[in-house]
């Protein structure tokens, strides 16, 4: 096949760059934290899952996105019905049956079918050619989120389904809200955090009640909020070194390598480590709004604002749980988290992301 | 269709720049926060992150080891294990209770009141919740270290006490130091926990013996098992002390009390040294080397024998007879007495008005002074007693060392009575009593003293005038010889007087006297028997019935050889009858035992060490 040279051009090389400086990050801090533990280790299974993320990346980066975009219902019905099927034969890891087997590999639908949800909202919603969206296409919008949040919901997996809100906030957003509904949504936003509230498990609870008072049950819940924000503290300026914080050497950090991994990288590597990974992130964060902004079409850029709702409320939410700032959910980091859904749907997403921003002066 | 494309294009820029908002918020606030916590609070978590890795463990130093004076081992470690609960680490303390109770055998109510008694002990500080733990035990910790990290092994050197009951009023005994102590700073360095010297030499060389603790710093997961070493400091075990005793005499002395109640004490009256302090009925210190189970501790201290109790040193009885070596001292220096001075006895005298009477109811005859120490007669002694008052008695017994404490290096000495005037006004605010003098005369009335002081005493006569102060410990590893710094006292005894006293015993012994049931042919053993009146004999009578309980009490005091006193044996049996016959014979086995020794050094006694090999 022939790479077409204008758009090897408009190529983001610095984005690409910064993401494979983030899951390098990534493989560092999971090999210094997991080294030693056996053969079928953690780093390298997340190369493994770093070559299929990035076979994946180089696949939705030669086609054109509108291929995709057009077909989206298809990918969207397939979609929720694997995780209908995730309901019905999946696996429970920590409380949630989210995970279902492909080929011996554990596998979170969910990390795919929220990128399949962002790209079906964004081609529904750019199909309108209004200033502001109808209540009809709020509501189909939301429901075309609500159905695999749902699903999502019901697998008991509440960190990931909390993820489509903010795609749903942010496509709206770019869709065009009327003053009314947004003073709806606020509404309908009062009445949910409450009711759900009451729907959450005692777990969850104890999770959100915990940041407020770190210390109330230490040995519990705000043990790992502590441990986390002892670990990353003790990292200092320069971080403790190569296999040498203790914190996540001896086991006090929880989730080390994978939700936590990024208290066990500022621990190790310290505040100039801490910060260059999260300069990294905000990065990749304004090429993405870039991206959007250059995109040859609404759909385009329709894609790259959920994209970066979706990734930049994860940074949000699991460096803030590392630095004691929110709860502690299942969120992983994406592109350092261990995992091979998170990243591999991380890299797909910036894949169709890097489509649309190299194919802006493509006609 | 273009223009409203392009309306529609400026209005996405608009709404994509407020992106730029969430972007920039949160990442300042995030960067914020990182230098809130790396740089600004870096150190405050560096210290808690030390604070979680690192566990300091104190190693408690083994005690120093105590040998007889030929170096017999009489007390070493060994080791054991105790169960330490690590409450920093317990997750849930029900869980906790829970296993302890089903599978370490300790009852709830035990786990909770070890609980409760370290309240205010610091977290961190490990408590031991069972101590010298057999292999079940520990297989049992080791197996469920996954489940339960908070439970922990850990090593302790324990007191092995290889004779048992031999010798355990010297030596002592270690058990677990008491809050008020701990409050109170008896021994300095102790912890909650720390087994310190209750008794005997344990107490009183606590100090010496005690090593200094070492320590472990290691590092530690987050389930509290240690993952490496990061610092260790040796313990240094305390000073090793070399006792006075000789196990074959001291065993010796132990048999020969046997199923009796009483004491046993042989001294070097040269210098103080004693060779053996025997108490009955006796007990096993290994029993305290445990944080003791309190029933055995109700046991031994509800015993009516109380035989915690070193009658040695720590009872004081009437003298008897025995006194009337003092009196004859008294009496000689004095010069109220001479070789020419008789006394005729006829069974009984009076004195003030009242018939006191003799032991031998027909009377001695006239006795002189030799005669009347040889047999005992009271009649002498009364008219001595007479003619020296009481103030006279008392300076020449306090002079002796009877009413005080001899010093001895044990804990709990008492110091008896040597009564007089002033005495009786200070205690019991009356008046003394002619008759009295009568009674103390031949040590009955309100005269008490201990074994330890009549053999101090006669010990002091028998040598010409050196008044030792008793001791046990020769000398400890380290330590400048001891023997050095002991008080020694001078009393004036005119050699005619030690002469004609040793004379007086030699016969007792030697020559069909009370004392004869020492005798040894060939070797010069002199002594002095005292019988104790408990009751007196019209109260017997009355009974008509000799309850063992009632009996006599028994002494017999002696030295050997006659002019060259190199051992001084007291041997006292509480309600034993006669001293002639239940304690002389006793002293004489202690002095065969010393002339045996001396013909031949080979160990004769064949005490079986107590092995440790039973205890893992």
């Amino acid at each position: 096949m022939k790479v077409n040279q204008r758009l090897m051009l408009s190529f983001d090389w610095a984005c690409l760059l910064a993401l494979l400086g983030l899951a390098g990050t990534g493989l560092l801090a999971i090999w210094s934290t997991t080294v030693g533990t056996g053969p079928n280790s953690y780093l390298g299974r997340q190369m493994i899952y770093l070559c299929v993320a990035l076979v994946a990346f180089l696949i939705l980066l030669y086609f054109d996105y509108h291929l995709y975009s057009d077909y989206v219902i298809l990918l969207y019905l397939s979609g929720v019905a694997l995780l209908a099927l995730v309901l019905l034969i999946g696996r429970t890891v920590h409380n949630n049956k989210s995970w279902i087997n492909l080929g011996g590999m554990a596998f979170q639908p969910s990390e795919v079918v929220k990128i399949v949800v962002i790209v079906a909202l964004a081609k529904y919603f750019s199909e309108s050619d209004r200033e502001n969206l109808e209540l009809r296409e709020l509501v189909i919008g939301g429901l075309i989120v609500l159905l695999p949040m749902i699903l999502v919901i019901l697998q008991g997996d509440l960190g990931t389904a909390i993820t489509f809100v903010p795609i749903y906030a942010a496509l709206s957003f770019m869709g065009g809200l009327r003053r009314k509904h947004i003073v709806v949504f606020l509404l309908a936003g009062a009445i949910a955090i409450p009711a759900g509230w009451l729907m959450l498990k005692d777990y969850q609870k104890s999770r959100i009640q915990t940041v407020f008072d770190p210390s109330n049950d230490p040995r519990h819940v705000g043990y790992q909020t502590i441990q986390s924000k002892i670990a990353v503290g003790s990292g200092r300026f320069l971080g403790k070194g190569f296999r040498q914080g203790s914190q996540g050497q001896l086991g006090f950090l929880p989730a080390r390598h994978t939700d936590f991994v990024f208290a066990s990288w500022a621990e190790e590597r310290g505040f100039a480590g801490s910060a260059a990974v999260l300069g990294l992130f905000i990065l990749v964060a304004l090429r993405l709004l870039k991206g959007a902004r250059e995109a040859k079409d609404k759909v385009g850029a329709m894609i790259c604002v959920g994209v970066l709702a979706l990734f930049w409320f994860h940074v949000t939410i699991n460096m803030g749980m590392a630095l004691g700032l929110f709860p502690i959910a299942g969120i992983p980091l994406p592109f350092v988290s261990a995992g091979g859904s998170s990243l591999i749907s991380s890299f797909a997403a910036m894949g169709i992301c890097m489509n649309i921003r190299m194919r802006r002066y493509v006609n | 269709m273009n223009l409203q494309a392009d309306s529609n294009k400026q209005l996405i820029q608009q709404r994509l720049n407020l992106f730029y908002v969430p972007i920039i918020a949160v990442a300042a606030l995030l960067a914020v926060r990182l230098w809130q916590l790396q740089i600004i609070n870096g150190a405050e978590y560096t210290v808690l992150a030390e604070k979680n890795r690192i566990r300091t463990i104190q190693v408690v130093a083994p005690r120093g080891t105590i040998t007889d004076r030929n170096g017999t081992p009489l007390v070493e470690n060994r080791p054991s294990y105790n169960i330490l609960l690590y409450r920093e680490s317990v997750a849930n303390i029900e869980a906790t209770a829970a296993f302890v109770t089903a599978k370490l055998g300790v009852s709830p109510e035990d786990f909770s009141a070890i609980l409760g008694r370290n309240k205010a002990t610091p977290l961190f500080h490990p408590i031991v919740i069972k101590e010298d733990v057999g292999i079940d035990d520990i297989s049992v910790v080791e197996s469920h270290r996954q489940e339960h990290p908070e439970l922990q092994l850990d090593q302790e050197p324990r007191r092995l006490y290889r004779y048992g009951a031999v010798g355990a009023h010297v030596v002592g005994y270690v058990s677990e130091v008491s809050a008020d102590e701990l409050a109170k700073g008896v021994f300095p360095g102790a912890r909650v926990g720390s087994l310190v010297g209750k008794f005997g030499v344990e107490r009183t060389y606590n100090d010496k013996l005690t090593g200094d603790d070492g320590s472990r710093v290691v590092l530690v997961d987050s389930l509290g098992r240690e993952v490496g070493l990061v610092e260790e400091v040796d313990s240094i075990i305390g000073d090793n002390l070399q006792l006075t005793l000789d196990l074959d005499l001291q065993t010796t002395a132990e048999s020969l009390l046997e199923g009796k109640v009483g004491a046993i004490v042989a001294m070097d009256p040269r210098n103080g040294e004693i060779l053996a302090l025997a108490s009955s009925p006796s007990f096993d210190p290994n029993s305290f080397s445990t944080r003791i189970s309190p029933e055995a501790w109700n046991q031994l201290v509800n015993d009516p024998n109380r035989p915690l109790q070193n009658r040695a040193i720590q009872n004081a009885y009437p003298p008897g007879s025995v006194f009337k070596v003092i009196m004859a001292e008294a009496g000689l220096d004095e010069g109220l007495v001479d070789e020419s001075t008789r006394v005729y006895c006829r069974g009984s005298a009076f004195f003030y008005n009242r018939e006191f009477h003799c032991a031998a109811k027909n009377g001695h005859g006239f006795v002189g002074i030799e005669d009347a120490v040889a047999r005992s007669c009271n009649i002498f002694f009364y008219e001595l007693g007479r003619r020296l008052g009481i103030s006279r008695i008392a300076e020449h017994a306090q002079a002796l060392g009877l009413g005080e404490r001899t010093g001895i290096d044990l804990p709990g000495e008492r110091s008896g009575v040597m009564p007089s005037p002033e005495w009786k006004q200070r205690a019991r605010g009356a008046k003394w009593y002619v008759g009295e003098t009568i009674s103390v005369s031949i040590g009955q009335g309100a005269v008490t003293t201990t074994p330890i002081q009549i053999l101090r005493a006669v010990g002091c006569i028998a040598s010409g005038g050196l008044l030792t102060t008793p001791h046990v410990l020769l000398r400890a590893e380290g330590g400048r010889d001891e023997s050095q710094s002991r008080l020694e006292k001078s009393v004036a005894i005119e050699p005619e007087t030690t002469n004609k006293i040793r004379a007086g015993m030699w016969q007792s012994v030697n020559n069909w006297g009370t004392g004869h049931g020492a005798s040894i042919p060939g070797a010069d053993i002199c002594g002095k028997t005292g019988t104790v009146q408990i009751i007196g004999a019209e109260r017997e009578k009355e009974l008509n019935g000799n309850l063992p309980a009632l009996e006599d009490h028994s002494w017999f005091v002696g030295f050997a050889t006659r002019d060259n006193p190199e051992i001084a044996v007291v041997a006292f049996v509480e309600h034993g009858g006669k001293g002639g016959i239940a304690a002389a014979p006793l002293a004489r086995e202690i002095f065969r035992l010393h002339f045996a020794r001396k013909q031949s050094p080979v160990l004769i006694t064949k005490a079986a060490p107590a092995g440790s090999g039973d205890r893992p």
